[in-house]
């Protein structure tokens, strides 16, 4: 409770009712994609009489079969496979860059520490989205030439890990340093004076007590690969889930409710995250901020 | 064991002067106290001792060894923090084994040391525990422990006993004197408090604003101040501070007139100085009755203490205090008559703050 | 060079080598490319052909003709101006509303609504524009439609998105304004915890009201990060374009009235049919240098550089 408790119940009630309302659109969109997801046809039209359960968009869905007729296939766990491999790899290299980055720029002094710095707030302040073109230009110019397809699929996952991982990265080691930065000196100067070099030090004193803001950053560095559309429409050969939805929802044997599931597949993993990790979304969130 | 020497050490933060030219010199297996204000400078002190920070200027030696240029882990040090810094992640054990892992020390040897060294800290049926799990006197006995772990040449201590409740800050002070003297391991000890630098320390290093005022034995800095903050610094309550003015043979203190003390006589006529400050601490004093010889004024106010009380009396207006015994009894606006112990007063310049006989020296 | 320091620069090379590597990989080559490209006639990624071949400032001034005659990039313009604008008003203070409702009510409560309105922004994309591609779709199947057919305000659906140009601008400010309002509500949120209790607790003995303690105490105390909140949104709106791209792709908003630059930067170097990425590059140095220059104002305005404390220790 951050206010006393003279304020009325009635007040609060009234603000609570407004926040409902004002959230109606959000709660509406987001229950009747999952809604339909589980109905033969759509219900987005908010007429709860054209609601059939089924679960057959499901299991069509899982097994990849895209229409209800006909004989229209795709490897569904092959695509959520890719979406996972995006995902955990941006998750590894951000979290991997950050830890190392972050420490640095909160614990060692060195010329040209405060220059790097604000490089850092500028390319957080400013998103790299703005410079793909560049970014495509060097794939075109580094991608192996005269190998077999496999070849160019692994470098195109390679890239797209590397190139969204990137955009993360400015955020990510911000956050980190910040983490670092509540860490009291004393436990570093301890490590030292006991014997440990800078890189010991980091990796058995510091990251063990920086946990909770290696949780958040590789959390946030997930959802960041998972969410991701336009990085893994222009690079990636393979499909991801966002690419399948992309591609289907205008296709014309595509079912409707199909699609619905498919989302409703796609968005689960952002809800079992905000529920599992709510404290340390809401909290961590702010903490990129503070200097 | 060594001998630490420091040389014209000078610290600079930016544009801020930490440290200004310290000299000092530690002996070997000496408990030295760094005592200051916080913000004087005595940790940003110690932490150069230790490596932590280096010097702008000066050098400092263990005993011949220049180890200015030398990495904080290469000086043989224990550090025992004012938060202690106990790895959370780790337990008592490992905690205390950890200097000596990175040491690449074999493990039975850990083993064999690391009891040891709780044994002597009567932790050893702690080992298993984490140190969220301990309570403050146990943490810092860890603390202690993993400072000592690795039989460093000096140890030192940065306000260890400040995150402790009163009555167990008695028991360790007297526990680490002990300890202290039997390892026979020079200590440094940094703390604000005035009581445990007098209680524990073989010699007390007086600090304020970056510089060493005074450097002596708990007894020399206590009765001998050299400046008037040390007197004011140390005791409590603190020293009593009155101007007073040179009249002949006499020091005139307000309305009252007291002679000047013997061992001053020949300082203030060569100094020919007519305006001092006139100090003596609380218990140097007793109270009489009535108008008589003395420094007059009137009781202002009395608090006991059990043992003894302490009186608050005022000399036209300017407070002073004095112990006096517990049978005695006052009443408010009472007048009495302060008589000073001639043989501890001190005299120091109005200006400068400095006790006069450093100033006749000088 | 003594020990110490030449331990400090293996240790430094260490920690940052992987952050500096990713740093010219992904930002300051393609940044160097993509102002190269500006100056080639390069088009349908064809590299060999065209990558070395010089046209100076042809594709700027492309852009400004197209700027005084396109009426295709006319419309960019104008819905990037008018986006950008309306969207950071919505942004700023629909996170200043929500993070000092939330802030009155319930601790639990308020904290479920955070999540529901950080949503938006952890949603995958797509799954995000498919919620509003339902809910605004021109058919009756859009939830939009349905309901105001069922209130009888209108009598058959109507293609939201196509209106032009308040009809599409409005989905696109929404499903932005969305996603924005979760980055204020987050900030302001953790600035009014850090505000002492106490202060609002004498105000309320005082008698001040919550209109007034909100007024009063509480938003000026968040001046900082309401600067801090409209610069970054800022900077984040003009470069970002995710969550219109699918809205566009789907012609589910007109395809004019719905481009923002930073989109039409992409679709001019990657959409369907004819791509030139010359002129794509040459807008994108156009963004490039906004955001530069903003995001340095951005740090002198905010004082960053004054947070940024020195670390301690000379080992």
């Amino acid at each position: 409770m951050k206010d006393i408790e003279i304020r009325s119940e009635r007040f609060q009630w009234i603000v609570i009712l407004a926040l409902l309302l004002a959230s109606l659109p959000l709660i509406l969109g987001y229950t009747l994609l999952i809604l339909s997801s589980f109905s033969k046809e759509m219900v987005t039209n908010l007429d709860l009489t054209s609601f059939h359960f089924t679960l057959e968009n499901w299991l069509y869905l899982l097994q990849g079969k895209l229409a209800i007729t006909g004989g229209i296939r795709v490897d569904i766990w092959r695509i959520v496979f890719n979406t996972l491999l995006v995902a955990l790899g941006v998750a590894l290299v951000v979290t991997l860059v950050s830890t190392m980055a972050g420490y640095s720029l909160s614990r060692i002094d060195f010329k040209g520490r405060k220059h790097m710095m604000i490089l850092l707030l500028i390319l957080h302040a400013f998103p790299g989205v703005a410079l793909i073109v560049g970014v495509y230009l060097l794939y075109l110019l580094t991608v192996p030439q005269g190998q077999g397809l496999d070849v160019l699929r692994l470098y195109s996952f390679f890239y797209v890990i590397l190139a969204r991982a990137a955009l993360e990265i400015p955020m990510s080691v911000w956050l980190m340093k910040g983490f670092f930065d509540t860490v009291p000196w004393e436990f570093e100067w301890s490590g030292i004076i006991d014997g440990a070099s800078r890189i010991e030090v980091w990796w058995k004193i510091m990251l063990p007590l920086v946990k909770p803001g290696i949780l958040a950053v590789a959390l946030f560095a997930f959802l960041a690969g998972w969410q991701d559309i336009i990085y893994v429409r222009t690079f990636l050969i393979d499909q991801t889930l966002a690419t399948f939805i992309e591609a289907n929802i205008e296709a014309e044997y595509s079912h409707m409710p199909l699609i619905a599931a498919a989302g409703t597949l796609y968005l689960l993993p952002t809800i079992v995250f905000f529920i599992v990790a709510q404290e340390i979304l809401l909290q961590s969130y702010s903490g990129g901020i503070k200097g | 064991m060594v001998e630490i020497t420091l040389k014209g050490i000078t610290k600079r933060f930016g544009n801020f002067l930490a440290l200004d030219n310290i000299n000092l010199k530690i002996n070997d297996r000496e408990f030295m106290a760094l005592l200051g204000p916080s913000g004087s400078g005595k940790s940003t002190l110690l932490y150069t001792i230790a490596g932590i920070y280096r010097p702008t200027r000066g050098r400092i030696y263990f005993d011949d060894r220049d180890v200015t240029d030398i990495p904080p882990k290469d000086r043989n040090v224990g550090l025992v923090f004012q938060n202690w810094a106990l790895y959370p992640h780790m337990t008592v054990f490992e905690n205390i084994a950890f200097p000596l892992e990175l040491r690449k020390v074999p493990r039975d040897e850990i083993e064999r040391k690391v009891r040891e060294v709780a044994k002597m800290l009567h932790i050893e049926n702690l080992l298993h525990r984490y140190p969220w799990q301990l309570s403050g006197g146990q943490q810092q006995r860890v603390a202690i422990a993993r400072a000592l772990v690795k039989e460093p040449d000096v140890l030192l201590l940065d306000e260890p006993l400040s995150n402790l409740d009163t009555l167990l800050r008695l028991e360790v002070r007297a526990e680490l004197k002990r300890l202290q003297k039997e390892l026979g391991i020079t200590a440094v000890y940094v703390t604000h408090d005035q009581a445990e630098a007098l209680a524990m320390a073989d010699r007390i290093a007086v600090i304020k604003e970056g510089k060493i005022l005074q450097v002596g034995t708990p007894n020399e800095v206590y009765y001998k101040p050299k400046y008037k903050f040390v007197g004011w610094f140390l005791g409590n309550p603190p020293m009593n501070f009155v101007e007073a003015e040179v009249e002949g043979d006499y020091l005139r203190v307000y309305s009252s007139r007291i002679p000047v003390p013997s061992h001053y006589r020949e300082i203030i006529e060569k100094l020919g100085i007519k305006e001092v400050i006139l100090g003596f601490r609380p218990h140097d004093a007793q109270i009489v009755k009535g108008v008589g010889d003395g420094l007059l004024g009137e009781v202002y106010s009395f608090e006991p203490l059990g043992r003894e009380q302490i009186v608050t009396i005022s000399l036209d207006g300017v407070f002073i205090k004095v112990f006096a015994p517990e049978e005695e009894s006052f009443t408010f606006g009472e007048k009495v008559t302060v008589e000073i112990r001639e043989d501890r007063i001190i005299l120091f310049d109005k200006e400068k703050e400095v006790a006069l006989e450093y100033l006749y020296k000088d | 060079m003594n020990r110490m320091g030449r331990e400090k620069i293996k240790d430094l090379s260490f920690f940052l080598f992987p952050m500096i590597l990713m740093i010219l990989f992904f930002y300051i080559i393609p940044l160097v490319m993509t102002v190269y490209t500006s100056f080639t006639p390069l088009r349908n990624w064809n590299v060999e052909r065209y990558l070395f071949e010089f046209v100076g400032l042809y594709n700027y001034e492309r852009l400004l003709y197209m700027f005084q005659h396109d009426p295709t990039f006319k419309a960019v313009i104008l819905t990037t101006v008018v986006f950008l604008g309306i969207t950071l008003v919505i942004n700023v203070l629909g996170g200043l509303v929500l993070a000092l409702a939330t802030f009155f009510i319930n601790e639990r409560i308020a904290s479920g609504f955070r999540l529901l309105w950080l949503l938006p922004r952890m949603s995958p994309i797509a799954v995000y524009s498919l919620v509003w591609y339902y809910f605004f779709h021109g058919s009756e199947i859009g939830t939009l439609n349905s309901i105001l057919m069922k209130l009888g305000v209108i009598s058959q659906p109507i293609p939201w998105g196509q209106i032009i140009p308040w009809g599409a601008w409005s989905i696109l400010i929404f499903v932005n304004g969305l996603v924005g309002v979760s980055f204020g509500m987050i900030v302001f949120t953790s600035a009014l915890n850090q505000i002492p209790r106490e202060l609002i607790i004498a105000a309320r003995v005082d008698g001040a009201s919550t209109w007034d303690i909100s007024r009063k105490i509480l938003i000026p105390l968040m001046r900082w990060h309401i600067l801090y909140v409209l610069t970054w949104q800022f900077l984040s709106l003009l470069t970002t374009f995710h969550h219109i791209f699918l809205l566009v792709q789907w012609n589910l908003i007109n395809r004019d009235y719905g481009t923002t630059l930073a989109l039409y930067v992409f679709n001019t170097a990657f959409g369907r049919g004819e791509q030139d990425q010359g002129l794509a590059a040459a807008a994108a140095v156009i963004l490039s240098i906004v955001g530069i220059i903003g995001g340095y104002l951005t740090l002198k305005l905010l004082k960053f550089e004054k947070m940024m404390k020195k670390p301690r220790g000379d080992f």
